[in-house]
């Protein structure tokens, strides 16, 4: 009887540890959902606008994924497009001597007339803004259209949720030539036009965007290459871009400057952070609560605060004795505005990084610098030769959030880099292709910029993931 | 002695640049900018000494008002959604399981990139015509088989619990073991639903919410304070979208030292998740939370980038904080600057932060964090 009982209760413990079990299997397969939901949520909106980059109009509506950029059929058309065009299967462009062949198909209805479409090399403008002022050449003035030939029509039907429609394939060939000589053109822009009832099917490469109610066919670039077509907003940031004085691509300047500014920033906070953090954290003096304190507190005071007075620091040149400006010393005798050693200088002030390596030094042991001390070496020959060999771990997590810190920065490149236009750190620079695209509602261009200016520290982060996520511990929030 | 001095000295030549800066870029900046602040300087003319007059000055701006206002909605109000959604989320994440790693870098991907590409997607998806208009729209044309979807789900997961309790299981409401089998019933049925016809979408007009070009408010005609400007709005809608994961990862680290015996004593008294919720994990990351509180307030009260990266994409009072207010009057274009109005909102600013630092500081004190 008693056994009988405990083998019950033992079956009824198995059957309740089986319970307990599948609640746990369950639970781990609810948590991965939710996280890659929550991934979703939070990385989507960026995968969406990187993807949206490549769109020819990424204020379409509504939004689709169904990006015939992405599509390998017009990756072959655009790279033999190319090839036509300029002999560049990659770049393409528009050549003496070019032959570029292209084919369009319509779907005509039955009892609907066929008539020959138009077909022209429109003189139309890259992008509006900063490019607009430049004088470029025209395809248009070089380029002829062959007559249409018309192929053998193909019967199809067309099927919509509400209706069959009966009718023919009726397609068309051309070719497009550059005769005589002249310069290589970027672009070989395209407008097919037809007659109401025919409804543009495809073509050799997929039209950039319907015009007219449907009746225009616009394409922006019919010999692309297969880079110049996927990422022909990317493609445009450099080239259409550019200074209207010096032809110079703006994009890359603001890409120079801004990895100018990092890497001097870099240095400068190295070398001042752990000089002050070493003081800091091992050295007994007069004033160094006091100077502790002003670390703290200086990172408590708003940047608003100081940046009238730094304005007008860098306006004047720092200090004027005399008649004699201290930013002489750095080759600028008028201030500092609108220069990166400018920038530099005001933003160099950086009281949370001092106060990371004083942490930093502070967990080194005493003793490590003991057997130095004893050999009567000097304050200096210890830091630099016993200590910060030691501090590579924190100089590197440093370098890291400190080049993070100076890319992304917007504050003070916005007060300090204002013109020209190529003196611009990335961020500004960006903003300006917003004020100059956005208010044409062009954002391909914008997104492909932010887009390019997000890699280098994507990819830092997923190299040194580390010392992001540990920077968050560390130091809280983001700067 | 002698060490001492040498101590002293040596301290100094290592700090000297460092002092150097903090004396012109930070002391002598903030001295000025309180001198500014009693003055009529106008970055041109000499500075005359005017008292308090910039100060009174501010509270007759309609400007300055609308600063005031937009700067303290914006941090009350995303401070509060922002904790409140990071502690929730590490809350619901904070599971021992594998690849973890992979899902904190996914949603790390938000807070590492510069405020300027985050603001120009943001900006890019509230236009008229944009994502988040179209997910609106699309979310109200689905509502139907959504809601039938959760009916369904809960159908089914309250009829499963009563069962598995009559059989004497101690089965929760969240029991997730039953949650799935719901979610998967309940998703079956509504695709069912839907291809025989029986669900279908609504149709919905268009969705046209203007984000951007309006000076319309939450909640529409609300008093002054308390009317959030819908650009604000979206602004918010951005901030807490990109410091939600930094703080749920200060959660999820707090969250990983508490005792898993803890959670577990509580479910065998009969604690239920929500209860354990409030019981347990908010007490135990209380600590976390004060700092989270002080960085996001501290982080909020300085909006700036946002507004000046909306630029004329936004009415100027329906976006502008404190900071901008700030620089707007340094710099306001075709008038004169005021610089002494300038440094008079800058004061107000700078004590507004430290009245929430010195807050901070006193509860942690005070509660013994």
């Amino acid at each position: 009887m008693r056994a009988a009982a405990t083998a019950l209760d033992a079956r009824e413990q198995r059957a309740l540890e089986h319970w307990q079990a599948r609640r746990r299997w369950a639970r781990a397969g609810l948590v991965y959902t939710l996280m890659l939901a929550f991934a979703i949520v939070f990385v989507g909106p960026l995968l969406f606008a990187a993807l949206s980059s490549l769109k020819t109009d990424p204020l379409e509506y509504p939004p689709t994924l169904a990006i015939p950029q992405l599509q390998p059929s017009n990756w072959s058309a655009a790279a033999r497009l190319g090839l036509a065009g300029a002999g560049d299967r990659w770049f393409g462009g528009f050549a003496p001597g070019a032959v570029v062949p292209f084919e369009i198909s319509y779907f005509v209805a039955d009892g609907v007339e066929v008539s020959e479409p138009e077909v022209i090399v429109p003189r139309r403008r890259p992008g509006a803004g900063l490019g607009a002022v430049l004088t470029i050449e025209y395809a248009a003035d070089f380029a002829s259209v062959s007559p249409l030939e018309r192929r053998p029509d193909v019967p199809m039907v067309i099927t919509t949720a509400d209706e069959e429609r009966s009718g023919r394939k009726v397609s068309y060939t051309f070719t497009i030539r550059y005769e005589g000589d002249g310069p290589t053109i970027d672009r070989l822009p395209l407008d097919v036009t037809t007659a109401v009832g025919m409804q543009y099917l495809d073509s050799t490469l997929t039209a950039s965007r319907l015009e007219r109610r449907g009746r225009t066919a616009s394409f922006n670039d019919v010999a692309p290459g297969v880079l110049g077509y996927v990422l022909r907003n990317y493609v445009r940031t450099f080239n259409e871009v550019r200074s209207p004085a010096t032809r110079q691509s703006l994009f890359l300047a603001w890409i120079g400057n801004s990895f100018t500014f990092a890497f001097v920033r870099i240095v400068v906070t190295l070398v001042i952070a752990s000089m002050a953090g070493y003081a800091l954290a091992r050295l007994r003096f007069q004033g160094r609560e006091l100077i502790f304190m002003l670390v703290l507190f200086a990172q408590m005071v708003p940047l608003q605060v100081l940046f009238i007075s730094n304005y007008l620091v860098l306006r004047d040149g720092i200090l004027t004795i005399g008649g004699f400006t201290l930013s002489s010393l750095w080759g600028y005798p008028g201030g500092m505005l609108n220069s990166l050693t400018g920038l530099v200088f005001v933003t160099a002030l950086n009281a949370g990084a001092v106060f990371i390596m004083k942490q930093f030094f502070e967990s080194i042991p005493r003793e490590v610098e003991e057997a130095a001390m004893i050999d009567g070496a000097s304050h200096w020959r210890r830091y630099w030769n016993v200590v910060l060999p030691m501090a590579r771990p924190a100089l590197g997590a440093l370098t890291i959030l400190t080049f993070q810190g100076a890319w992304n920065d917007f504050f003070w490149p916005f007060i300090v880099l204002t013109s020209p236009e190529s003196i611009k750190t990335l961020p500004i620079g960006l903003l300006s292709f917003r004020n100059t695209y956005g208010a044409v509602g062009d954002w391909g261009l914008i997104l492909a910029g932010a887009v390019m200016s997000a890699i280098p520290v994507i990819i830092l982060f997923v190299v040194f993931q580390r010392y992001f996520l540990e920077g968050v511990s560390f130091g809280g929030g983001k700067e | 002695m002698r060490t001492k001095r040498a101590d002293t000295v040596a301290a100094y030549l290592f700090l000297l640049p460092f002092l150097a800066l903090l004396t012109i870029f930070f002391l002598y900046a903030t001295a000025r900018a309180v001198y500014f602040s009693f003055t009529d300087y106008d970055l041109f003319r000499p500075p005359n000494w005017v008292g308090l007059r910039n100060y009174v000055a501010l509270f007759n701006d309609a400007l300055f008002l609308s600063a005031l206002r937009n700067s303290i909605l914006f941090a009350v109000v995303v401070t509060a959604v922002q904790t409140f959604l990071a502690l929730v989320m590490a809350a619901v994440l904070n599971q021992k399981v594998r690849g973890i790693g992979f899902f904190r870098a996914a949603f790390y991907m938000p807070s590492i990139t510069s405020s300027v590409v985050i603001t120009l997607i943001f900006l890019w998806m509230f236009q008229r015509r944009g994502l988040i208009n179209y997910l609106n729209e699309s979310l109200q044309r689905a509502a139907p088989i959504l809601l039938a979807f959760v009916a369904l789900a809960i159908t089914v997961q309250v009829a499963q619990v009563v069962w598995e309790r009559r059989r004497a299981l101690p089965a929760t409401w969240t029991d997730p073991a039953l949650l799935v089998i719901s979610l998967l019933v309940a998703g079956g049925a509504t695709w069912l639903l839907v291809t025989t016809g029986v669900l279908a979408a609504r149709d919905v007009p268009q969705v046209d919410f203007i984000w951007l070009q309006t000076r319309d408010t939450i909640p529409a005609g609300a008093p002054f304070w308390l009317a959030v400007p819908i650009p604000l709005a979206a602004i918010m809608i951005q901030n807490v979208f990109t410091t939600i994961p930094t703080f749920m990862l200060m959660y999820l680290a707090a969250l990983q030292d508490v005792p898993r015996s803890h959670y577990e004593a509580a479910s065998i008294d009969g604690a239920n998740a929500t209860q354990q919720f409030f019981r347990i994990t908010i007490p135990s990351v209380a600590p976390v939370t004060f700092l989270v509180l002080t960085l996001s307030m501290i982080g909020t009260l300085q909006m700036f980038d946002q507004v000046a990266i909306f630029g004329d994409a936004a009415p100027l009072r329906s976006v502008v904080t404190l900071a901008y207010f700030v620089y707007n009057r340094m710099f306001p274009g075709a008038q004169t600057p005021e610089v002494g109005f300038a440094a008079a909102g800058a004061m107000f600013l700078a004590v507004l932060t430290l009245v929430v630092v010195l807050l901070q500081r006193r509860l942690v004190r005070s509660e013994g964090y």
